[in-house]
């Protein structure tokens, strides 16, 4: 993660081999964790060389940050009850870790994470595996079918100032690596040629190149009044009839959700219990049920939830929730796509 | 502490949710210390269940009338009753023949009928109030102790009532339905057996029946555009949940196309 003080952001571009025989290095201190082919998908996990490595991957169905910085489960303590209750809290595991290939709208996703467990209340074990944690983006190369990300500023180039340690981009046979941090800036080693004006121009044609390549688009602006204004838009309650299984895969694929569920399992002898955390879906019934009822009862206003959460409220940390990924259409089993049920609404004119 | 009176009671089914309650589970000793096995049709030959019971768990479907009297007689003996299995959950695979008539069914299956009995099946909700679900064929483990601990400790249990897509996420399973365009039904089946079957690269074949107000119409429909015949669209929804509101809706979609 980014420290105080200040280091130098060099740029230089570095044969691929070579950048990767440093990953290898780096295996002696870190977990190195990056995407790797699987089938006609890929998956972040952790890899023993980076030989395994896949970096001209589409999109990942999880996000890097959601397996490896805030995890699907995970457990917060556990007490014992005899007679009088003594609590066994579980210390942060911190091991080292290197993700390589987080693609812009990850790392923005990781920033947006970073709102909900480190500002106001620290999160201590997500607190810990961040800090200890070295992220290397990779500005994209190709756009996948539901990306969407140029509409929300979220990439396919990143433009974040800081929160994360290197940035690469695909310049062929090279990677033109920008150190973003002082831990990468003491990390990298590699000597390599200078990236002057020229090369950040070039730099600059890609990332042009790849704005126009976008199929899928969303218009954001004003969409917190629009929405208000359109609670009840037929669109809902008709995509939650003819399309929305409520089975939340939107949620477990989605790399900014972040609403978890504290759960208790008590042991057999009613001993011991351990607390745990683990994801939560908006689109569980149960999510919204309270004393005396259950204020999402609806389909149509899981399915609400989820879209205006993602697309309106810049009001709750002041950015977007959406970082644009696509994940949520890509693997909707019926293929709801939030950017149409959108551009219904704001087709919409009431009579 | 004094040992609570329990009963496991069966009805039409393998008898599996009994086996595993009595021999193959984790916590075996445990359970055997804090309860007393009062009646356990697997475990005795008697045949008389004494009540009361301060827990009674009921396996199978109820597809004789006899079985309701009985049934109705442990309901009013017992402070909880909880459903265990697919079968007395929701109907499971005796209630296949919920949507033929009793008659033909019979026919099919026996030449002479004159010592058949048989009543529609049902799951046991649709004759005595049940206290919770422990659903699954196998049922889910940690449903089990679930119920077991909060009949001990006096709370509410927990079960959870959301797809099994989300277990299958947290297990980081990449989708078998997206990715590998298996007709999974995941999607609409309640989750608790851990997502085993697309752990393991199959589609998910609902043996847990639906969850809570599951949109199985529009499941049907996708199967459907993917290219599945009506006849493997109806099988899959009258496997396990023929006797089921939310799957019957299914099977109406695809009768109506």
């Amino acid at each position: 993660m980014t420290g105080e003080r200040t280091f130098q952001k060099f740029k230089r571009l570095i044969p691929k081999k070579a950048f990767l025989l440093w990953l290898d290095s780096l295996k002696k201190d870190y977990k190195l964790i990056g995407p790797v082919k699987t089938g006609n998908h890929a998956v972040f996990k952790e890899v023993d060389s980076s030989e395994e490595l896949f970096m001209e991957y589409g999109t990942t169905m999880l996000s890097p940050g959601k397996l490896f910085l805030y995890k699907p489960n995970e457990e917060l303590f556990r007490f014992a009850m005899n007679g009088k209750i003594t609590i066994d809290e579980i210390a942060p595991i911190a091991e080292k870790q290197v993700i390589v290939g987080v693609h812009p709208c990850d790392v923005n996703a990781i920033l947006y994470l970073d709102r909900i467990f480190l500002r106001t209340f620290k999160d201590t074990h997500y607190e810990a595996r961040r800090k200890n944690t070295v992220i290397i983006s990779l500005n994209c190369a190709r756009v996948s079918e539901n990306c969407f990300c140029s509409s929300v500023g979220a990439g396919p180039f990143l433009h974040a100032a800081s929160g994360y340690d290197m940035l690469l981009t695909d310049f062929e046979n090279e990677y033109l690596v920008e150190i973003k941090s002082r831990e990468a800036e003491e990390l990298f080693g590699l000597e390599g040629r200078v990236a002057g004006r020229d090369e950040m121009r070039v730099k600059a044609e890609k990332e042009k190149s790849m704005q126009g390549k976008f199929t899928k688009t969303i218009n954001v602006s004003g969409l917190d009044n629009i929405f208000a204004e359109n609670m009840e838009h037929p669109v809902w309650q008709q995509t939650a009839e003819e399309k929305c299984l409520s089975c939340a895969n939107c949620v477990m694929v989605c790399p900014t959700c972040f609403c978890y569920d504290l759960r208790d399992e008590m042991s057999m002898d009613l001993k011991t219990v351990t607390r745990y955390r683990c994801f939560d879906a908006c689109q569980d019934i149960r999510f919204a049920e309270v004393h005396g009822g259950n204020f999402r009862q609806r389909r149509a206003a899981r399915l609400r939830q989820f879209v205006t959460h993602k697309l309106d409220q810049t009001n709750q940390y002041g950015v977007s929730a959406t970082v644009g990924c696509g994940r949520c259409i890509t693997w909707c089993p019926t293929g709801i796509d939030l950017t149409e049920i959108t551009k219904e609404i704001q087709r919409y004119e009431p009579a | 502490m004094n040992k609570l009176r329990l009963g496991f009671f069966k009805y039409s089914c393998c008898m599996g949710c009994s086996y595993f309650f009595a021999y193959v589970h984790k916590h075996v000793p445990e359970v055997l210390a804090s309860f007393d096995f009062v009646f356990i049709k697997l475990l005795s030959r008697k045949g008389i269940p004494e009540g009361p019971f301060d827990i009674a768990l009921v396996e199978g479907t109820i597809t004789e009338a006899w079985q309701v009297d009985e049934l109705k007689m442990i309901r009013e003996q017992s402070k909880k009753l909880f459903a265990v299995g697919s079968c007395a959950v929701i109907g499971g695979i005796p209630a296949i023949k919920a949507t033929t008539p009793e008659l033909e069914i019979e026919k099919r299956v026996y030449k002479n009928l004159s010592s058949i009995h048989s009543i529609k099946p049902h799951a046991v909700d649709a004759y005595v109030k049940v206290d919770g679900y422990i659903r699954g064929c196998p049922p889910a483990e940690r449903d089990l102790y679930e119920a077991l601990t909060s009949v001990l400790t006096g709370r509410k249990p927990d079960f959870p009532q959301y797809s099994v897509c989300i277990e299958c996420k947290l297990k980081g399973n990449l989708c078998v339905l997206i990715a590998d365009n298996m007709p999974c039904m995941g999607p609409v089946t309640n989750a608790g057996c851990g997502a085993l079957c697309p752990s393991m690269n199959r589609a998910c074949y609902s043996c847990f029946g639906p969850m809570k107000q599951a949109n199985a119409p529009a499941l049907a429909k996708k199967f459907k555009a993917m290219g599945i015949s009506r006849d493997d669209i109806i099988r899959k929804f009258t496997e396990f949940g023929a006797d089921t509101i939310e799957f019957r809706k299914a099977v109406e979609t695809v009768y109506e196309d």
